[in-house]
């Protein structure tokens, strides 16, 4: 097998992307300076030595702790539970948020194999009964709205009850710029389900 | 290639693409079918919300009898179920049958089948707390009646002679047998069968007939239920692989371990 056909091979098992995207990434880079595919590569090695999952809240970080859970500036009484890594990102993104995080790394999933053993549930719980100092007063489950999504939150609400923590969960509904006429009759239903008073205001914000 | 409108629930999904997802039907017509729902990740896909684990819809398939993978043109979202996802309880045993139907049933026409497992969730959704275990082991006997895997019970699966339960004598029930044994046939078979009390026999009785009342199970009958019938699927299903949402339901794994408790101040 030539280089050119290990690279195509390689980039081909990317998810999104098919022989022909492979193709054509391969040729892009051979094109280019030699500088700049090393970088490339250098990074990609790099990434999987240095970042590993943060010890405290699992989420994919350079430095364990990660920056957040380090961040003394970080209202550690908020968690917020997500299911990926890639969450804290979005949710980072949009800066609002000033609480920390906890990453469960999936959902349950009975058909998947994937139970409550399998998510660390335990160590969620650990953190928010075994405080200490930093008494946990809010659990915010930013689990996906998908039907395993709901169905981890039903179990992580059960689960926190007895330690009398606020268990909240993020509302689902129309999307920022969307259009009604275009919203499903599911997505409807939720938003009308989760509607609130018009006098509330922002300051309710979590974090 | 025909476009074939049939009533279906979503058995499994995933992601093909950015964009695309794959899913796992249950269809009315045309029995379990995998199809490609192409653009259901975009943000405005025309399936919206619809294509969800359990969703029950009116499914538009562009089907090709040559080939595994269709295309699925429309979903028209009938039910999504989402009651089912506010008690673990239910929803294990929503994927139990789920997961039955996925490797059990065959990719042709089967009605029956589809119409127990769409009235099994139907029940599982809407039963009182106390009565969910139950429901869930008769919806997988009576799913496997449909399957062709009906315990035989009233009479003995070997020689078919009457059954005819007594108090002081157990029933043998030989799950490679399928079914219950009678007293002639009980010694002989290969491996030891269950021996069912008079009342766990009556329960397993009512427990297959979907018109009699739902028969009150405490914790340790539900357990040996769930039991029994876990070991009749794994059985029957043979080299079909795990069974992972068979045996969360059947172990309880959700139930929560003991929290550890808050320390107090003093301590
Ligand atoms: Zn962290
Ligand atoms: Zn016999």
């Amino acid at each position: 097998m030539s280089a050119i056909d290990d690279l195509v091979t390689e980039l081909a098992k990317l998810p999104g992307i098919g022989r022909k995207t492979a193709q054509r990434l391969t040729f892009y880079l051979l094109k280019q300076p030699v500088e700049s595919a090393v970088r490339l590569a250098e990074a990609i090695r790099t990434v999987r030595e240095r970042v590993t999952s943060c010890g405290v809240c699992g989420t994919l970080t350079d430095e364990d702790p990660c920056t957040i859970c380090r961040d003394p500036r970080r209202d550690a009484s908020v968690l917020c539970v997500v299911e990926e890594a890639s969450d804290v990102t979005a949710i980072e993104r949009a800066g609002r948020f000033r609480g920390r995080y906890h990453v469960l790394g999936g959902r349950l999933s009975p058909l998947e194999g994937i139970g409550p053993e399998a998510l660390g549930f335990d160590r969620l719980l650990a953190r928010v009964a075994n405080g200490g100092t930093a008494c946990v007063g809010e659990v915010i489950i930013a689990t996906n709205p998908s039907m395993e999504g709901e169905v981890t939150a039903t179990y992580l609400q059960q689960l926190l009850k007895p330690t009398g923590v606020r268990v909240t969960r993020i509302a689902r509904g129309i999307p920022v710029g969307g259009d009604l006429e275009y919203a499903d009759g599911v997505t409807i239903a939720q938003a009308l389900l989760a509607r609130r008073d018009m006098t509330e205001s922002d300051k309710t914000e979590a974090g | 290639m025909s476009l074939v409108t049939t009533p279906a629930l979503v058995l499994q999904t995933y992601r093909y693409s950015e964009t695309s997802k794959v899913v796992r039907l249950a269809t009315r017509d045309l029995g379990v079918q995998s199809a490609i729902a192409k653009g259901a990740l975009r943000p405005k896909s025309r399936f919206g919300a619809g294509l969800e684990l359990l969703s029950e819809g009116m499914a538009q398939l562009y089907f090709r009898e040559t080939r595994e993978l269709h295309t699925l043109g429309a979903f028209d979202l009938v039910n999504l179920r989402r009651d089912l996802a506010a008690d673990v309880g239910r929803f294990a045993g929503a994927t139990a049958l789920t997961e039955v139907m996925l490797k059990m049933a065959p990719p042709a026409p089967l009605p029956a089948a589809y119409d127990t497992l769409t009235s099994a969730l139907d029940a599982l959704e809407r039963v009182p707390p106390g009565e969910i275990d139950a429901a869930a082991v008769r919806a997988l006997w009576c799913l496997l009646a449909v399957l062709g895997f009906e315990p035989s019970l009233a009479r003995c699966a070997r020689d078919g002679a009457a059954i005819e339960p007594a108090a002081d004598e157990p029933v043998p029930f030989s799950v490679a047998d399928g079914g219950a044994l009678c007293p002639r046939c009980g010694p002989t078979s290969a491996q030891p069968p269950s021996r069912l009390p008079l009342r766990a026999y009556a329960d397993l009785v009512a427990l297959n007939d979907p018109r009699a009342e739902l028969p009150p199970l405490d914790a340790s009958h539900a357990a040996a239920h769930r039991r029994l019938v876990a070991r009749f699927v794994r059985y029957h299903l043979g080299e079909a692989g795990p069974l992972s949402a068979l045996d969360f339901w059947e172990r309880r794994a959700w139930v929560p371990p003991t929290p550890t408790p808050i320390p107090s101040a003093a301590s």
